[in-house]
């Protein structure tokens, strides 16, 4: 008897031992943490970084890597740049979205659409490290001793065709968000690194209107 | 004399209708033969290829990057994605085999996604091998064309006679153009843009090339 229990503990421990990424081990103490990642974006004001971003498709031998940089400031201004290897930009201020591409700019009403919605959603609270108290995502807390990982899982159906898992590095010294993987239900994924970052610099309004 | 030109005047309608967009092509080689100067565009090595993609559809535009890779000799794979990385749709053309990967309820409308297979299926030229072709040329003596027929569509290949580069690809359908393939700045011997612009329906796909 004692044996089955043995081996039915080891099972058990194995397995919550495999939910954890390598290198991580679950945060013990999950309530401390969410409010530590609050109060630390309510210091924040404004925020902008430099990032790069890989798209891993398992059928190419290379990642495709873009660069950019972006400005977020409160309350959901975002401009969101690539300019290598191509320029492309989205800005979000407020409820208006604007894309611009080969020169063109497009606005839109972003209550008009459902998934610009979301996208604006996404984006703002991924910068802000928000997305873990929204209820479209299960989260699991994980831990090293340079981050803390987010695993998030969206609950629902339309997310779920196209996103098993999105993963958020926050580093410990300053509880902001290093690097964002999105992963797809096929395990290609997206990932982007953000590097240069300064944190409630001033910038001007302008830069969230696209003409 | 009324009747006399009212009927030549139908005859050049006619006759202009009959020959339509292809009139003033000259036939040079009445006998079918096989193109040996229209190589697949991307069959370069396994190697893959990147663009910066619009496709526009009755008003709505998604913009992207597509990319194809080589997987074997005639097996190729074309992957579009948002700027952002989510994936739009991932197709597999091998020999004359479509294998749809993955694709977005956007694009998941059996026309639509025939279509764009059609255009992809075109570019990659998969099964030009197997074609026989009529010989054309300009009355300018620019291009050489070959026509080869595709079930009902027949399939123009222009060649610039100076470079060899294939700057245009045509379907159509009793010789009025369905849709038109643009191939322009060439590097290294291949196009840098690729416009596909449908006459039929509204839909235009712009490739910039940004990566080789």
């Amino acid at each position: 008897m004692k044996k089955i229990f043995a081996i039915v503990l080891f099972f058990i421990s194995a397995f919550s031992f495999a939910q954890a990424p390598s290198g991580y081990k679950p945060v013990k103490d999950t309530s401390a943490f969410k409010q530590k990642m609050e109060a630390q974006s309510k210091l924040i004001t404004s925020l902008e970084s430099d990032f790069t971003q890989e798209k891993y498709l398992s059928v190419m031998s290379e990642k495709i890597i873009s660069k950019g940089h972006f400005h977020f400031k409160k309350v959901n201004m975002l401009r969101w740049e690539y300019n290598e290897p191509y320029k492309y930009l989205i800005a979000i201020n407020k409820d208006k979205m604007f894309i611009k591409d080969n020169g063109k700019v497009s606005k839109y009403d972003i209550n008009s659409n459902k998934m610009f919605k979301s996208i604006n959603e996404m984006m703002v609270n991924t910068v802000q490290g928000n997305l873990l108290n929204s209820k479209d995502y299960k989260a699991k807390f994980f831990e090293n001793d340079k981050f803390y990982l987010l695993e998030l899982t969206p609950l629902q159906k339309g997310a779920k065709d196209f996103l098993k898992v999105i993963q958020l590095y926050i580093n410990k010294v300053d509880y902001a968000v290093d690097k964002v993987k999105m992963i797809e239900p096929s395990d290609d994924y997206t990932s982007i690194d953000f590097t240069n970052r300064k944190t409630n610099q001033p910038i001007a309004d302008e830069k969230f209107i696209i003409k | 004399m009324k009747n006399l030109l009212l009927s030549s005047f139908i005859a050049i309608l006619f006759s202009a209708c009959h020959f339509g967009h292809y009139g003033r092509l000259k036939e040079i080689n009445e006998c079918y033969y096989l193109a040996t100067n229209l190589k697949p565009l991307f069959g370069d090595n396994f190697n893959s290829f990147l663009f910066k993609t619009n496709i526009t559809v009755y008003g709505k535009d998604y913009s992207g990057l597509l990319v194809t890779k080589q997987m074997s000799p005639k097996d190729y794979r074309v992957i579009f994605t948002t700027e952002l990385g989510m994936k739009l749709f991932d197709f597999e053309f091998k020999d004359t085999a479509f294998t749809l990967h993955y694709c977005v309820p956007q694009f998941n409308k059996p026309k639509l996604l025939k279509v764009i297979q059609k255009d992809i299926e075109t570019l990659l030229m998969n099964d030009l091998d197997k074609k026989t072709f009529l010989k054309f040329n300009d009355s300018k003596m620019f291009y050489s064309i070959h026509k080869t027929k595709i079930g009902k569509l027949e399939y123009y290949y222009f060649t610039e006679n100076t470079t060899e580069h294939l700057v245009k690809i045509e379907h159509a359908k009793k010789r009025r153009k369905k849709t038109t393939f643009t191939l322009s700045n060439y590097q290294n011997d291949f196009p840098g843009n690729i416009l596909i612009q449908h006459h039929d329906i509204k839909l235009k796909i712009e490739l910039n090339l940004l990566k080789k």
